[in-house]
């Protein structure tokens, strides 16, 4: 068994750093999560708390959402391969879930905490 | 060191039918999310360090995209761009990890080296094209992936290089 060079552990620090790195981004998750839909250029936000089933046009069809006791998981899709449907159920601020191929991405995000009016939300959709 | 003008095209065809069956392998095992990957089809590109000229290197690297489009049958769609941005930054980092140092790194530093330069790439793209600013929240899952699954493609790589007598036979035709 060839042993692990100098080079070989600077390397994987340099990636250990990097990975860790990337989850400090995470620390701004926090507040009253709200469902961010995505799909290609729009943008769409629901209410954790509000059960609603919402439906996406993608490029190669629909996909379809459904919010219930503040979970949110993707319902159906038009796409091949279904594994945003087998992702199952998010809840939590971070937590995402994407349908590929037909470019919709679903993101819960902590709501930021500068006061809010929480019915400005509601109204706009 | 003979001269590689020639490219040996039966030892390239072996090596990317062998990214090609390991594409499929990969692609059988269930994944919780698109493009989590263990990066089976990398095994082929560690093992041609050595071996390979930088053209045989490179016609491997697009046999393996081309392959790995194919059996996912992405290949006509725009994830073959992550795959082929991805490759592309790997092959060639891992590439000139290997040229800079020799015997100087082992092949888990050349398989994390290339694992993080296809992460960054793909996100970056993603971060363009797909998820927008919503990257940040996928880049620790893919890194840590890419992190662990480099690890131990180069470990195996290793014992694969340091037993391997079919290997050891192919390096010293080459050199």
């Amino acid at each position: 068994m060839k042993k692990l060079t100098f080079i070989d552990i600077f390397i994987f620090i340099l990636f250990l750093t990097i990975s860790v790195l990337s989850f400090t981004l995470y620390t701004n998750v926090s507040g009253k999560p709200e469902v961010h839909i995505t799909s290609g250029d729009k943008e769409w936000v629901y209410d954790l708390s509000v059960d609603t089933i919402a439906s996406f046009e993608g490029p190669i069809g629909n996909t379809t959402i459904e919010i219930s006791n503040n979970r949110v998981h993707i319902y159906s899709s038009d796409c091949k391969n279904q594994i945003g449907i087998l992702s199952g159920w998010i809840d939590k601020p971070g937590e995402w879930l994407s349908c590929l191929p037909n470019n919709v991405f679903i993101l819960i995000k902590g709501q930021q905490k500068i006061a809010q009016a929480e019915e400005t939300d509601d109204i706009s959709f | 060191m003979t001269s590689h003008s020639k490219v040996r095209i039966d030892l390239v065809a072996l090596f990317a039918a062998c990214a090609l069956f390991l594409s499929t392998i990969e692609y059988m095992i269930p994944k919780p999310v698109p493009f989590m990957r263990l990066g089976l089809a990398n095994i082929p590109l560690i093992l041609a360090l050595g071996i390979f000229s930088n053209r045989e290197y490179f016609l491997l690297f697009l046999l393996k995209v081309l392959g790995q489009g194919l059996i996912s049958g992405t290949i006509f769609s725009y994830i073959i761009l992550f795959s082929l941005a991805g490759s592309l930054s790997s092959a060639l980092l891992m590439l000139m990890i290997y040229r800079l140092f020799k015997d100087k790194v082992s092949r888990v530093g050349i398989s994390l080296g290339g694992a993080l330069g296809s992460t960054i790439c793909q996100l970056l793209i993603s971060r363009i094209i797909l998820f927008k600013e919503a990257t940040y929240v996928i880049a620790p899952l893919f890194l840590f992936s890419g992190l662990i699954s480099s690890i131990i493609l180069g470990l195996f790589a290793n014992e694969f290089i340091h037993k391997s007598i079919w290997y050891a036979r192919l390096k010293e035709t080459t050199v």
